[in-house]
This record gives C-alpha cells, sequence and structure tokens, in this order.
C-alpha cells in the first residue's frame, strides 16, 4: 500500500461515524437501485428467453376474449404447424383469494412435447398423463404451499364455478423447474378434457380456448404463417392475431403498467439523493483537510496529487458503500424471490445489474470528489497553512 | 433556551453543507410524495364517483366485473322480480345487464393498450343518471351499431373521435357521441349491450346494475341473494364496488411508498446527521463556550435538535415544492383488478403534502437526536482545549 | 547560496493593497545558518515563502543555487520543493492520521527509493532527531517538542540543501526549544545544511551564525558577520 493510498484509509477512519453513515447510506441506494432494476429485468426475462419456434394466437379483440375450439384444427392444417395446444386461463384459488397463483387448462401431452423446458424434478410426466385429475405444478408452488407429489388440492374456480359451486380438485403428479424463464416456477398446468367435461356439465356446451401455442417446423417459416393464420379468421367468429413468443410475452409485460417509467422515475431520485449525501461528506472531509493538503504541497506533492488523496476517499467510501449495496442485494435475492414470488416470479438480480451499479457507484465516486478534489487541486499552500 | 437566531445564523454559515442537506431530504421527500400523489389520484377517482342508491350485482364468488358472467335469464328475473328496485315512470324497473371487456385498442401515440368497453341496456342512461353526460354528439339508438366514447379517450385512443368507425372484431362501430365521467366510466367506450355482445361473440353479460328504492338496506339484500335458490348473487353499492376496485393497485403504491420511505429515508437521516456531526464538531470552541457560561445541557441539546428539525422542514418545504408540478399531471396506470388503463391525474393533496412535511420533520429528528445528544455532553473544559 | 533580487510582494485584502516585501534584495550564502528577525507584518515568513517556492513576487527574482524559483510553475515547482527544500512550522503541521514514521516517510515517496530504502532513510532522520523510540505514535500522542522532532526529520528526510523554519519554537516551552535549536545547529555544522529560520525570540536569534532583521518590507541593517 502506497503513502498516498495509507493516507487516503487514515483520513477515513478519522470520523468513523461519518464513514460508517456515509457507507450505510450508499448501500441503502445502491441495493434500493438493484432491488428497482431487478424487478424490470425480471418482468423481461420471459420476453428475452422467448423461444422463436413457438407463435401464439390470441384474439385481436382483447387478451379476456376466447377463441372458439374449432380453431384449433384449422390452425393445424396451416403448412409449416408442427404442433399446437391449447391454453385457458382458469382463474381459480386454494382457500382464499389471497392464495391467488396461475393455473391453466392445456392439451397435457402436447405442452411437455412442446416445452421441453418444463423439467420434472419430482414424480413423473407418465403418471401426469395417465390420471385426468392430474395436474404439474412449479416448484415455487410446492414450496409457498407446501406441497408434495401425491397431494390432493382443491380450487375454487372463480371463473369456472362448477355447477353446484363445490371446489375443483387435482392430484399433484409431478413438480417441475422451468429451463427458461418462459416459465416460471409459480404456475399449474391440468388436463385440458378435466376441464372442458366439468364445464360442459355446468354450462351444457364446451368451453372457449384462452390462446393457442403452435410450433413451426421452421422458424424463417414464421411471418408467412401469421400471416395465413390471421387471414384465415378474418371474418370471424373471432378474428385472431399471431404473434411470435417474444411480443406475446411483452404484452403482459406492458400490461403490468409502465413499470420501467415509474422506476427510472424513482430510481434517479434516489440517485439524485445520495449524490447529495456524499458529495456533503466530500465536502466536510474536504474543509477538513485544507490544512493537510497544504503540508503535502509544502513538501513538494503536485496538485494531481493532492486532489487524488480526496478523490480517493470519494471512490474508497462509494466503493465499499456501492459494493456492500450489491452484496446485500444478491444476498437478500433469495428471500425477496420468495416474498415476491406471485407478483414477480423467477426474481433474480441479473449480471447486468451488477454491473450497473458498478458504474452507478464509481461515477457517484467520481463526481462527488470532483469538487474538493478541484478545490485541494487549485488550494495555495500559503493559504491554506495560513487557515488553521 | 438559546435564541431562534443562533439556529439560523449557524445553519447560514455552512449554507453548502445545509443546502445539500435540505435537497437531499427533498429529493426523499418528493419521490415519496410521488407515490402517494398517485395513489391518491387513483382511489380518489374511483371512491368519490360511486353512488350509494346503486346495486351492483355479481355473480357469487367473483370480485369484479371481468370475473363475473350473469345468465340473461337470471338477469332478467332477478331486476323484474326484487322489489327494492325503483321503477320508472312506466313502472318498468330501473335497472339494467351490462358486459364489460377490456379490449385492445392502438393508442394514437403508438403501441396498444387495454380500454374498457361496456355494453348497457336502454334503461342504463337512467340508472346512471347524471354519471354519464354526453358532451358532443348523442347518445347511441337502443339496437344501433352507435357507440359513444368517453372524452379522456377520444383523443388517446385511434378511432374514438366522434364520427370515426371503430372496428370491433369484424364489427363496424360509429361513435356518435362523446362523454365526459367523473369516475372509472370516463375512461370507457360505452354501446347497446346485444350489440356489444354480438361483435364480442360472447354469449352474457357481466353484471346487473340497478337503482334502488331509497332507503334500501343493501347488505340486507346481499344477504338475501348470497343463497338464492334461482339468482344467487354478490351485491353491493356501486360505491363500495368501485372502492373494492382500487385495493390492488392502492396496497401495491402504498407498499411501495412504505418501502420508499423507509430506504431512502434511512439514507436520508444518515446525510442528516452527518451534516449535524460536523456542524457540532466545527462549533466545540462555541459549544465549550456556551457551557462554560452557564448553558445547562437541556437547552444545548433542544437548540441542535432545533436546528436539525429546520433542516428537515426546509427539506420538506423543497419536497413539496418538487412534487407539486405532478398535481393535475394526466397518467395512465394499469388497473390489476380489471387489467385495463385508467386514466387519471396525480394529485398533490393537502394531505399528501402534510405527510410529506411531517415525514422531513422525522427525518431531521432522528437525524439530529443523536449529534445534538453528544453535543449537550461534552464538558466544557475538554470543548474548549480541543477547539 | 540564495538570492533575492528587487522582490517585491503585494497582498490585496479586501481592495487594500498591503506591501509586505518592498524591493528587497538580498543575498545568504549557502551552508550558512541565517535568523530572520522583525516586528509582526515586516515579511519574514512572506520571504520564506518565495525562497521555499511557496509564493511567488509580484516582481523581482529569487534565486536559489542558480534557480529562478519564481519562474518555475505546477509540477516542475513542486519537484523543486521536494528536492530542495524542507519546511519546519510553528505549529508543526504532521499530518494527524499518519505516525511518526509515516509522517517522515511521506516526503521520501516523491523520490525513485525502494519502500525498504525509505523506511531506512526515514528511520535514520528519526534517529538523528532522537525520535527512535516513537516510530507508531501518532501526532497527538506526542508532545509539542517531539512533535517539532518529527517535523525536523521530515524536513530532512529527502536530503534537501535548504531547510526553512518558520518560529520553530514558537510554540515549545524553554528545554523543547533549546533541544530543537541544537538540533538546528547540528544540521547546519555536521551536514552543512543551509538554515532560515524565522524568529521573534531573540535568544532563538542568537544561536544562529547570521541575523537578517527585516521592518516594512526591507532591510533594517546589514547582515551582521557571526562566528
Amino acid at each position: 500500500m502506497g503513502p498516498m493510498s495509507r493516507l487516503v484509509g487514515r483520513q477515513l477512519t478519522r470520523h468513523p461515524i461519518r464513514s460508517v453513515l456515509t457507507v450505510g447510506s450508499l448501500t441503502v441506494a445502491i441495493f434500493l437501485l438493484c432491488l428497482l432494476r431487478s424487478l424490470v429485468t425480471t418482468l423481461e426475462a420471459g420476453v428475452d428467453a422467448a423461444d422463436s419456434r413457438r407463435l401464439w394466437v390470441m384474439s385481436s379483440v382483447s387478451l379476456f376474449a376466447d377463441l372458439p375450439l374449432n380453431y384449433q384444427r384449422k390452425i393445424e392444417q396451416v403448412e409449416g404447424v408442427a404442433n399446437t395446444c391449447k391454453w385457458q386461463w382458469f382463474g381459480g384459488y386454494y382457500q382464499d383469494r389471497s392464495n391467488w397463483f396461475a393455473q391453466f387448462a392445456c392439451d397435457e401431452k402436447r405442452l411437455l412435447e412442446m416445452w421441453p423446458e418444463l423439467e420434472i424434478i419430482e414424480g413423473n410426466a407418465d403418471d401426469f398423463l395417465r390420471n385426468k385429475t392430474a395436474c404439474v405444478i412449479g416448484e415455487g408452488l410446492a414450496r409457498q404451499f407446501g406441497w408434495k407429489v401425491g397431494d390432493r388440492v382443491p380450487l375454487i374456480g372463480a371463473l369456472f364455478p362448477r355447477s353446484d359451486y363445490s371446489v375443483w380438485e387435482f392430484d399433484i403428479a409431478a413438480i417441475y423447474r422451468p429451463k427458461k424463464a418462459t416459465l416460471d416456477e409459480q404456475t399449474m398446468f391440468f388436463h385440458w378434457d378435466y376441464f372442458a367435461e366439468t364445464q360442459r356439465a355446468s354450462e351444457g356446451r364446451d368451453p372457449n380456448v384462452g390462446v393457442y401455442a403452435l410450433e413451426m417446423h421452421d422458424p424463417a417459416a414464421a411471418s408467412s404463417i401469421m400471416a395465413t393464420i390471421d387471414s384465415m379468421f378474418e371474418n370471424g367468429p373471432m378474428r385472431v392475431r399471431t404473434t411470435t413468443e417474444a411480443e406475446f410475452t411483452r404484452q403482459f409485460v406492458e400490461m403490468v403498467g409502465n413499470v420501467p417509467r415509474l422506476v427510472a422515475w424513482i430510481g434517479t431520485g434516489v440517485l439524485l439523493a445520495i449524490l447529495l449525501a456524499v458529495i456533503n461528506t466530500m465536502l466536510m472531509a474536504g474543509r477538513e483537510q485544507i490544512r493537510e493538503i497544504g503540508i503535502l504541497k509544502a513538501l513538494g506533492f503536485t496538485d494531481g496529487t493532492s486532489a487524488r488523496v480526496l478523490l480517493g476517499q470519494s471512490l474508497f467510501l462509494c466503493g465499499i458503500g456501492g459494493g456492500l449495496g450489491i452484496g446485500v442485494a444478491k444476498l437478500t435475492e433469495g428471500f425477496i424471490a420468495r416474498s415476491i414470488a406471485r407478483m414477480f416470479p423467477g426474481y433474480h438480480v441479473v449480471g447486468s445489474t451488477v454491473a450497473l451499479a458498478a458504474v452507478v457507484t464509481i461515477i457517484l465516486g467520481v463526481l462527488a470528489g470532483l469538487v474538493p478534489a478541484w478545490n485541494a487541486s487549485r488550494l495555495r499552500p500559503v493559504e491554506a497553512l495560513r487557515r488553521s | 433556551m438559546l435564541p431562534f437566531s443562533y439556529t439560523l445564523r449557524s445553519l447560514f454559515v455552512r449554507r453548502s453543507s445545509t443546502l445539500l442537506t435540505v435537497f437531499g431530504i427533498g429529493a426523499t421527500v418528493a419521490v415519496v410524495s410521488g407515490v402517494l400523489a398517485l395513489r391518491q389520484g387513483f382511489t380518489t377517482m374511483f371512491s368519490d364517483s360511486g353512488r350509494d342508491d346503486i346495486a351492483v350485482f355479481l355473480r357469487p364468488g367473483s370480485t369484479n366485473e371481468g370475473d363475473s358472467r350473469f345468465r340473461r335469464q337470471l338477469g332478467d328475473q332477478l331486476m323484474k322480480s326484487l322489489p327494492e328496485i325503483a321503477k320508472d315512470a312506466e313502472g318498468r324497473p330501473l335497472a339494467g345487464m351490462e358486459c364489460y371487456l377490456a379490449i385492445l385498442r392502438e393508442k394514437t401515440s403508438g403501441g396498444k393498450t387495454n380500454v374498457a368497453i361496456r355494453g348497457i341496456q336502454p334503461r342504463g342512461f337512467a340508472v346512471h343518471g347524471k354519471a354519464v353526460r354526453v358532451v358532443e354528439g348523442e347518445r347511441f339508438k337502443p339496437g344501433s351499431d352507435e357507440i359513444i366514447v368517453a372524452k379522456k379517450l377520444a383523443a388517446r385512443i385511434r378511432d374514438c373521435r366522434l364520427g370515426d368507425v371503430l372496428v370491433l372484431n369484424t364489427t363496424p362501430l360509429k361513435v356518435v357521441g362523446i362523454f365526459e365521467s367523473d369516475g372509472p366510466y370516463g375512461s370507457e367506450i360505452w354501446g347497446d349491450l346485444d350489440r356489444v355482445l354480438a361483435a364480442l361473440n360472447i354469449d352474457n353479460p357481466n353484471r346487473v346494475v340497478a337503482k334502488m328504492r331509497s332507503g334500501t338496506d343493501v347488505p340486507a339484500l346481499a344477504k338475501r341473494l348470497k343463497k338464492h335458490k334461482v339468482y344467487p348473487a354478490r351485491v353491493l353499492t356501486e360505491r363500495a364496488y368501485l372502492q373494492s376496485q382500487t385495493a390492488g393497485l392502492s396496497v401495491t403504491l402504498l407498499v411501495l411508498g412504505v418501502m420508499l420511505a423507509v430506504i431512502m429515508g434511512l439514507a436520508a437521516v444518515f446525510t442528516a446527521t452527518n451534516t449535524m456531526l460536523a456542524a457540532i464538531s466545527s462549533r466545540t470552541h462555541e459549544i465549550g463556550i456556551l457551557l462554560a457560561t452557564g448553558f445547562r445541557p437541556v437547552p444545548v441539546f433542544l437548540s441542535f435538535l432545533f436546528e436539525a428539525l429546520l433542516l428537515g422542514l426546509l427539506g420538506g418545504a423543497v419536497g413539496c415544492l418538487m412534487a407539486l408540478p405532478l398535481n393535475g399531471l394526466e397518467t395512465g396506470a394499469m388497473n390489476f383488478n380489471t387489467f385495463t388503463e385508467a386514466a387519471f391525474a396525480f394529485r398533490v393533496t393537502p394531505g399528501v403534502l402534510t405527510t410529506a412535511v411531517l415525514f422531513a420533520l422525522v427525518l431531521g429528528l432522528v437525524g439530529g437526536a443523536f449529534p445534538a445528544w453528544r453535543a449537550a455532553r461534552m464538558r466544557p473544559v475538554e470543548a474548549l482545549r480541543r477547539a | 547560496m540564495i538570492r533575492l533580487e528587487n522582490v517585491t510582494r503585494v497582498y490585496r485584502r479586501g481592495g487594500e493593497k498591503l506591501t509586505v516585501l518592498d524591493g528587497l534584495s538580498l543575498d545568504m550564502e549557502g551552508g550558512k545558518f541565517y535568523a530572520l528577525m522583525g516586528p509582526s507584518g515586516s515579511g519574514k515568513t512572506t520571504m520564506l515563502n518565495l525562497v521555499g517556492g511557496l509564493d511567488r513576487p509580484d516582481s523581482g527574482h529569487v534565486a536559489v543555487a542558480g534557480e529562478d524559483v519564481g519562474a518555475l510553475e505546477g509540477a516542475a515547482l513542486s519537484q523543486w520543493r521536494a528536492d530542495n527544500v524542507g519546511f519546519v512550522f510553528q505549529g508543526f503541521n504532521l499530518i494527524p492520521v499518519l505516525t511518526a514514521l509515516e509522517n517522515v516517510m511521506l516526503p521520501l515517496s516523491l523520490t525513485p527509493l525502494s519502500r525498504a530504502e525509505r523506511r531506512k532513510h526515514a528511520e535514520f532522520a528519526l534517529e538523528l532527531v532522537g525520535m527512535s523510540d516513537r516510530l507508531s505514535h501518532r501526532p497527538q500522542q506526542l508532545s509539542g517538542g517531539q512533535e517539532q522532532r518529527v517535523a525536523i526529520a521530515r524536513a530532512i528526510a529527502t536530503d534537501p540543501g535548504i531547510i526553512l523554519a518558520d518560529e520553530p519554537t514558537g510554540d515549545l516551552d524553554r528545554d523543547s526549544a533549546d533541544q530543537v535549536l541544537g538540533l538546528l545547529e547540528r544540521l547546519n555544522k555536521e551536514f552543512q545544511k543551509t538554515i532560515l529560520m524565522v524568529t521573534h525570540d531573540p535568544a532563538a536569534a542568537e544561536r544562529a551564525q547570521r541575523i537578517v532583521n527585516l521592518d516594512k518590507g526591507r532591510l533594517a541593517d546589514d547582515p551582521r558577520e557571526g562566528a
């Protein structure tokens, strides 16, 4: 350690309370930035991970309007389509409305064929396919409710009540872990036929389909397949819009509202507040060290070296605070992920967030050190020594 | 007690430090009050517009119109047979079924958003009364492919100006009127129930609304209909219904506000403490003199605490000034309950401002307590020698 | 060899001009111990600062061993200071957060010496001033006399030709002052350092070989021939 870095370190220990408080507020601010950005990246993770071989067919009118059942056969006949799968949002809940999570009625066999990223880690696929009331659940759900393979789970069908308003029962046949962010670990999938039969009993007819997913032989054919399907249903009964998986996912991200803009807005406020705090600390340090800077200059140290002593302190403080903030964000990752799993499934502090936080930290350190360092470099030793 | 001018002067002497602290606290206060103003705007729009004499009937177990589905025959039966529902001049019930769907429309600024379309029956206008006012053009004719559009949407959503044709699925609908409404209806498109259902290829409406006779006990009615054999329904007043719709976003924003207040507040307190510690260390000599001339520790403590409070107050004022321009700013936020975008304005109310200033004072108080205590505990001899 | 040629230095304070040095010309021999005396405001410290390159004349020249100090700027001036001058101040001016050894090693970091060599030099300088047993003490743990001895060690650590001392005994008791003056004498005699010492104290000035008396920015009389 050179004498300059030693001087930097010693100056910081001169006012331990001040240094600790400054580092503390930096830690808090950088942690908050990491947290906020992670919420955004978590929301957008699905968009980035989207599979280019899959397309989605949805109503062009509304995200909540259903498609007729007979669309599936027509879609399958389009050239280039290898496989299709029905999805319907079930919208049920367990015991209480606050225990809300996502459930989908799907073509169970095609689901496993089309989503290889759905990796079964407990139970097995055969049991899931064999038993009509079977379901497969994400490991996050299993953890949240303490469910195990073999459990029978009663759900209240808020959107699709049974004719006598009794509960739906599902048997957990398998637990999956998503290998990609296209699926989250808080979802339940169950048999289309179980859904359809129960609906026939209560409504007297087959249920409609929320969306169709389809798999192409060749992703290059996407635009022609999308155009073919869209025009096929131009005359109704329900017009459709076929989109890539990335686009399909993006609209759900946007549905949550303007989170990125809100986050950017809050982040600016946080940064402004913390910048002012660090500048404050560094100006105090600069004022106190005027005499020492004068001594350094009298000893023959250059203006640049004198400035670096203060800039170094600023960078050091910010480095520690920012490092701790990033550390706290990483350490609390698991805990936060569990507590907000429902709204932000798959919460994760990604590498780019860490890098961004590090860059912000360094910029803060430079900005805050700049003014006192500039003052120090311009300080005339005679004046500095006179002020005591 | 030490004179007020002493405190003021010492804040002024260290003006760069004072300013930085004040703006640091200000930024914190501004962010927190911005979130609170957003929440205020949202809840005000919903809770101020609901009426107590209108009842909303939903399917049992559903919490909003989107979830609810009401079979037509049951809706008709309910409207005809409930004695609590008010009648019009011709003796017909002042009630109507409504359908509701969030439809995907293009914004004039580009991109897509969810907008609510509502289909109502002929007497629906009579039920809602003055809550919905057509300000341009006229009401749609019953049974026609005509719609009226909320004024707030007309400019923001494509094909929504007077005279435009909006294509819903395969049905072209003509915009014949523009209406205003203070509540959430003010961000909707309205048309004829049967035509909208047909256009959307849907069979059943979502809810029944009815004007109730004065003096109707809605909770009692709700209890009666909860397990009704023929037409079980969840009944609540329109006001209660709209209030329940704000819960999701309102709670989210409140949690966000509190989280930011705690985390950013912590940073602001640290800054205030630093500033006060520096103030005290640079005035050690002065404090020594004060104590030596016979000032008791308590007034010294109070004087420094007061200085910190003043810092907080100034910070609060700056924060409020930074947040004030938000007032009236129109924004769209997604209502999680219906997944439609509701347009509303930030509302920086006196309540929000009071909360902001109190928050700032707490920041100053917490930040100043330790340094003030430290100043009061100084021993005069040491303080004088150390300077 | 230090030469001041018609040196003028004017301070402006609140619109008021204060002429501190008024056309001062003076030659001082290398390797001698000079005492600068005179009433407050006579320009003693200003002259010292000009010789040390901490300050710059408004007109005239300050030459030290042939080098025009007033013409040096920035890094060149800093380097010149590091190589040629050691300062000793009335208020000691040690860096409070560094230990005695670290304080003395500080100017050595401007030299190309290795860390081990720097330490050796610093320890030698501290031994010279009799502070070998206080290497890891911080300034506030030392008495005034001890602090000043550390400051002298710092001034001589890089082996500069000139030592500039501004009232080095001003804050010290009689015994400590004697020790410090003895040290300066020794540095002058044994190591041929040129020493310029500003002082108010006639007894301290007696220890110097020559006395320069300043008054209102000019020489009050010619330097006395010393022993």
